[in-house]
């Protein structure tokens, strides 16, 4: 199978930055809450950070098609679920119109699965819009989370770098994922990693989006390289 | 900090069945898709007061469940869902849990990433 190009097709040099950058917030306080303490309760002092339940989240990205939500759906404990964003909504230092009648908006569906990891602690995955106009919903979606899969496609693996280059840009870590479609035969790694251009040091799973141990293990790369820095 | 009924300055005087109607901006920014929610004793006690989509809310989170899930559940746009929660947890109804074990970055620190990859590794 020759699926690479004679030239690394994604290069330092036509990457250009994902649009709708913006500075995340760091996570402060919100006054008048506090980790596993209810507002309003003088009789018990608030409680240690430890017996507080911690939500986290992982992005699965790509192209259209690549089998993000058949990912979300292997992996989750639960059906996928699916919520809307107003797109105005999730674009910081844009005026909040969304819910002014005459606006026009956009939704995006988000479909997520849930892992619940232990009794406190509970992993959420959400599957990236594919569609490249909604890039500056990503933010949102990016921050805080504990990195991003890329679901890879040999067969389209242009469709890949927007969320390549999006992870890249903002710093978070993340994972290949090469969804090995029936019927395709295995590639030697070096050869994606010149077709992605992707560092000798970023995880490559070749996996079938369908197979849920195949798919777990690509979160444990995600996870590992995370911890790795 | 202040008792479920104590009003303050700057809260809003419209109660949460009014939904966002007339808002342009949503107070609950800072709650994430994940950002998990949690009924109080208190909103267990009082929960039969409020009207459906607030009731909803403080029974779906018997258990903690997501600010994105509370969205689906109620087939609203997760700003609004956002929205409802805020309120709820200043009227002392439901607890949000702040985003702790982070580090500087805003990110999972490493005591974190590494219970979930036990907890992963152990599935």
């Amino acid at each position: 199978m020759d699926f690479a190009p004679a030239e690394p097709a994604r290069t330092e040099q036509n990457r250009s930055p994902a649009p709708g950058s913006v500075p995340g917030s760091a996570p402060g306080s919100v006054p008048g809450y506090a980790p596993g303490h209810a507002p309003g309760s003088t009789q018990n002092p608030p409680r240690e950070n430890a017996a507080a339940p911690i939500g986290l989240k992982i992005l699965i990205a790509g192209g259209f098609g690549v089998g993000k939500t058949t990912l979300v759906g292997t992996l989750s404990e639960i059906p996928p679920l699916r919520t809307e964003a107003l797109m105005s909504e999730l674009s910081e230092g844009v005026d909040h119109t969304s819910l002014v009648p005459g606006k026009t908006t956009t939704t995006v569906a988000l479909d997520f699965g849930r892992i619940t990891v232990d009794e406190q602690l509970i992993l959420y995955l959400f599957g990236t819009p594919g569609q490249d106009r909604f890039w500056f919903m990503w933010d949102e979606l990016a921050r805080g989370a504990v990195g991003g899969i890329v679901l890879v496609d040999l067969r389209r693996i242009d469709d890949c770098f927007p969320a390549i280059d999006f992870f890249e840009d903002r710093g978070l870590p993340f994972a290949i994922a090469v969804n090995r479609f029936p019927g395709t035969p295995p590639v030697p790694e070096h050869e994606i990693r010149a077709a992605l251009a992707i560092s000798a040091s970023r995880p490559i799973v070749q996996m079938a989006a369908t197979d849920s141990r195949s798919s777990l293990n690509t979160l444990i790369a995600l996870v590992e390289h995370s911890i790795a820095g | 900090m202040s008792g479920p009924y104590h009003w303050r300055e700057g809260d809003s005087v419209v109660p949460a069945y009014a939904l966002t109607q007339g808002r342009t901006r949503s107070k609950g920014r800072e709650l994430g898709l994940e950002t998990l929610v949690t009924a109080t004793e208190y909103g267990h006690r009082h929960e039969a007061s409020l009207q459906l989509e607030s009731h909803t809310i403080v029974m779906l989170t018997t258990r903690p469940i997501s600010v994105a899930e509370i969205g689906a559940a109620l087939n609203v746009p997760i700003g609004v869902a956002r929205v409802l929660v805020s309120d709820l947890a200043d009227a002392g109804y439901l607890t949000v849990s702040l985003p702790i074990g982070m580090d500087e970055n805003g990110r999972p620190n490493r005591q974190i990433l590494e219970r979930l990859l036990d907890g992963l590794r152990s599935r």
